[in-house]
């Protein structure tokens, strides 16, 4: 049943797809880096198969400690999913709904995510399962309908690889550090039917997801042309918006907002779920329900309020800026030390049972 | 402050509950009328009869003789009788009983008219008021015999019922003509005819404290699963009202959540679909005066689908069933698609097509969304006056909706043909919604579609659908979630969700209904040239 709430959970990859003329190669490049941080994140969470990281995290360093350390991964959830959902509300504003102040986008959003999360897990995740046919048709629309232009302006990807490895190299850091949303397995592992499974799940989610990165890297570059692509605020959709299958299909763009959308509803009411239920475990409170409407409060007043406007939400995602923050400082730090924790009390263990 | 309104509720509920205690109502005297028993003296037993039953009428008391000795009375309901099993019961006790010569003892004529003279199949016994009188009330007629505090109870039964007809609500081209009707025995017998076995077991409980209503549930034992009978036989249990005159009265009660728009049972008049269900492992309640029964547990995916679905041939099948589907997605979504596109969003209209909507709408005089929700309103209004009208003045009202209202609002400028267009394709698609219940819930949520459409756009659009998924996600029908198995996802069960595989192919029932026994059908039935039983035993190929 999660499987798909953790596939649909990467759709903002999709607008941060690298411009450059070899963002292609870094997708594959940023695949092999985010599968090494989904093993970092999923590996702890099997071996804790009935716990959240919350839970965990105090048996690994104590009460206090765990506690003190759980806050991190929580605060990563509000931060990031506040960021897909400003990233949302802005490509709305600046596309469709022009006139609507972005406040309204993301309450409203937060709102009805809200809901679900209020819902309980066990609805998003059959939410997720109802859209999921839906949103895997978008995607492969919005990959295919390019095509017939891709004979035309192919030369746009050449030349290939001029500038050797290093940018591609650094290319592929702003997608391994979105994967810190993979963080969100460490609470809803003890959810699901089978946690044995979820690492499997989450790598197969991640090579599903890089490949459309790849692919749509590839089409953005041919479709609009290297200049073009560094430019737009969202490549992918200006992609999408310069298909045109015929007369009649123009306006493709309006699938991909919709599919987007449901991505964003589902990432961000696993993201409100995650964060009540480890807070309300942090506080020791028997529900998490109590915490969703003051969560989702602070959580509309982080999405306007954390970014001054559009660009400043875009330079965030420049590989110097995003990569220590989110990688490091969301899931390198906690589930370092946890593993760390954890290797030294299995060693421990080892020397214990030893004597 | 949360706490002392809960308390103050909590108050506010034991002083109904100590009300409704104190104050026994009339259905609290039935119950006392439960505990009179019969006397053995025939005149006083006449006597209470006519004190209980006041002046009615149709009353009626024959005195007689019986066997030439014994004083006794044959009691019935007029209309409710079959004149002539009457006359054969007077006959029995009155003509043929002379035969019997020995001296019998005060009131022993009655266990002698039970064993030797009455030629009535059903017999039973009663011994008070209540029980003498609920069974009068379903054709039976009353024997009192001087001496015997007991009442002979005979199955005359001679009431008019309805033909059994296809049934009006749920029309199928292919399929049995057969429909429910407001007999339950005549139900339940439909229900037998079609599945042979003795494990179709049919349990009744009576419900209703003064309509004394026979409810009765019907489920092929060991292939429902148990806790699911338990809850259905518990919740019908706790049913405590007056009356119920239809199953609409019980689906209230049972439902596990009640204020949803969606029907959490199915009901239908169909005995295919109810023995279908049944082999699938769900449970029928049938009411005694109603032709719907209820089939419970049901999805969203069964209540969407048709019987023709299951008797033409898998492909067209499929498609007519995934037709049905668009035509639910159309029903539901276009009208607020078609306001959201207009005010906000004109730019993704092909230009062409722009234009003409454009020119369409030139010189109406109001905005988009009060143009749609009249024509919505209106179309309403037509249906639920077309449903209440007598069939001969029918063509009337579609003569002046259709003709007058329509043509001539166009005609004033009032509204756009485009309008009119997206109104008339909504109004035909939410017909394609097999059942009733489903449609109106799906019209109701049709308004708030289109006015999300009108105040957001499609972004509202979008809103309103995460809303209604969410909703319908968090739906369960007795402990089945009530999107599955869409949503969990099964995918066993998806050969008979949105389309219908061929029948050799649905090998195994639902998997969350008929668990328990999930094997259907024979595997390896692939009907192939030269691949007839007999040969694939050999295990030969070609």
């Amino acid at each position: 049943m999660m499987r798909t709430t953790i596939l649909i959970a990467l759709m903002p990859v999709l607008t941060t797809a690298d411009t450059l003329q070899d963002g292609w190669a870094s997708a594959v490049a940023a695949f092999f880096g985010a599968a090494l941080l989904v093993a970092v994140i999923g590996g702890l969470a099997v071996r804790f198969p009935a716990e959240t990281l919350v839970e965990y995290s105090q048996k690994l360093l104590g009460k206090w400690p765990g506690k003190l350390l759980s806050l991190v991964p929580l605060f990563a959830f509000l931060y990031m999913a506040a960021t897909d959902i400003r990233v949302y509300g802005e490509a709305l504003v600046t596309v469709f709904l022009t006139e609507t102040p972005l406040a309204f986008i993301i309450g409203a959003m937060v709102f009805i995510s809200a809901l679900a999360a209020y819902a309980g897990i066990e609805v998003i995740g059959r939410s997720a399962d109802l859209f999921f046919p839906l949103f895997l048709l978008a995607i492969i629309i919005s990959l295919v309908a390019p095509l017939p232009q891709v004979p035309i302006l192919i030369r746009n990807i050449e030349p290939v690889l001029a500038r050797g490895a290093g940018p591609v190299l650094r290319g592929a850091i702003t997608p391994i550090a979105v994967i810190s949303q993979y963080m969100v397995l460490t609470m809803i592992t003890p959810s699901t039917i089978e946690p044995k499974r979820v690492l499997r799940t989450a790598l197969g989610a991640l090579g599903a997801s890089s490949a459309v990165l790849a692919m749509s890297a590839l089409l953005v570059v041919i479709t609009l042309g290297p200049q073009r692509a560094a430019r737009s605020v969202f490549p992918f959709l200006s992609m999408i918006r310069a298909v045109q299958l015929s007369e009649f299909i123009e306006r493709m763009e309006v699938l991909i907002v919709f599919a987007w959308g449901f991505g964003v509803f589902i990432a961000v009411a696993a993201f409100l779920f995650s964060g009540a239920r480890g807070l309300a475990q942090v506080m020791g409170l028997k529900t998490y329900r109590p915490l969703i409407g003051p969560m989702a409060a602070v959580w509309v007043a982080m999405a306007v309020h954390a970014h001054d406007d559009l660009f400043q939400v875009s330079t965030l995602f420049q590989p110097g800026l995003i990569f220590p923050l989110a990688a490091v400082g969301f899931i390198l730090l906690p589930m370092g030390v946890l593993w760390g924790a954890y290797l030294i009390r299995a060693l421990l263990g080892r020397l214990h049972g030893a004597g | 402050m949360f706490k002392l309104l809960q308390k103050f509720l909590q108050r506010r509920k034991k002083r109904v509950l100590d009300d409704w205690r104190k104050n026994p109502d009339i259905s609290m005297r039935e119950v006392q009328v439960r505990q009179v028993k019969l006397f053995a003296d025939l005149d006083k037993n006449l006597q209470m009869l006519t004190r209980y039953a006041g002046p009615s009428f149709d009353v009626s008391v024959r005195r007689f003789t019986a066997a030439g000795k014994s004083p006794a009375a044959l009691v019935r309901l007029d209309g409710l009788v079959d004149s002539r099993t009457v006359e054969e019961i007077l006959r029995n006790l009155m003509v043929e009983s002379r035969m019997i010569d020995e001296p019998g003892k005060r009131g022993e004529i009655k266990s002698a008219a039970l064993e030797r003279l009455l030629t009535i199949a059903e017999v039973r016994e009663a011994d008070n008021i209540a029980d003498l009188f609920s069974a009068l009330s379903i054709g039976n007629i009353a024997l009192l015999f001087d001496g015997a505090a007991q009442a002979l109870l005979c199955n005359a039964k001679g009431f008019l019922t309805r033909a059994i007809t296809e049934p009006g609500s749920e029309m199928a081209l292919r399929g049995p003509r057969e429909g429910f009707i407001e007999s339950l025995r005549a139900n339940t017998s439909l229900i037998r005819r079609r599945i042979r076995i003795p494990h179709l077991w049919i349990e009744s409980l009576v419900i209703g404290e003064l309509t004394q209503t026979e409810v009765a549930f019907a489920y092929i034992k060991g292939l429902a699963a148990e806790k699911m009978l338990r809850e259905v036989k518990d919740r019908l249990g706790r049913i405590k009202i007056d009356g119920v005159l239809e199953s609409g009265y019980l689906e209230e009660f049972i439902s596990d959540t009640p204020w949803t728009l969606f029907p959490l049972a199915q009901r239908t008049e169909r005995p295919d679909i109810v023995a279908s269900s049944l082999l699938e492992g769900r449970v029928a309640i049938f009411t005694d005066g109603s032709p719907h029964a209820l089939v419970v547990p049901s999805e969203i995916t069964t209540l969407l689908q048709a019987p023709d679905d299951y008797y033409e041939k898998s492909p067209a099948g499929s498609f007519i069933r995934l037709l049905r589907f668009g035509a639910i997605l159309i029903s539901l979504l276009l009208p607020g698609i078609y306001v959201a596109v207009i005010n906000f969003h004109q730019e993704l209209l092909p230009t062409a097509l722009l234009l003409r909507v454009t020119a369409a709408r030139e010189g109406v005089p109001f905005p988009v969304i009060f143009e749609v929700l009249l024509m919505e309103i209106l179309f309403e209004v037509l249906r639920e006056a077309g449903i209440r009208l007598p069939a001969a003045i029918g063509p009337a009202i579609s003569i002046v909706g259709a003709l007058i209202l329509g043509d001539a609002a166009i005609r004033a400028g009032l509204v756009s043909p485009a309008v009119v267009i997206v109104i008339a394709l909504t109004a035909i698609a939410s017909f394609a919604t097999p059942v009733f219940s489903l449609a109106i819930a799906l019209r109701i949520l049709r308004f708030l579609f289109t006015v999300a459409g009108a105040v957001f756009g499609l972004f509202g659009v979008q809103l309103v659908l995460f809303a209604t998924v969410i909703h319908l996600c968090s739906l369960r029908s007795f402990g089945i979630p009530y999107m599955s198995p869409l949503a969990p996802f099964i995918w066993g069960d998806m050969k008979d969700a949105l389309t219908r595989a061929f029948w050799w192919r649905m090998r195994r029932r639902p998997k969350l209904i008929g668990g328990q026994e999930p094997q259907r059908a024979a595997p390896d039935q692939l009907p192939l040239p030269g691949r007839d039983p007999g040969e694939r035993t050999d295990g030969e190929k070609e």
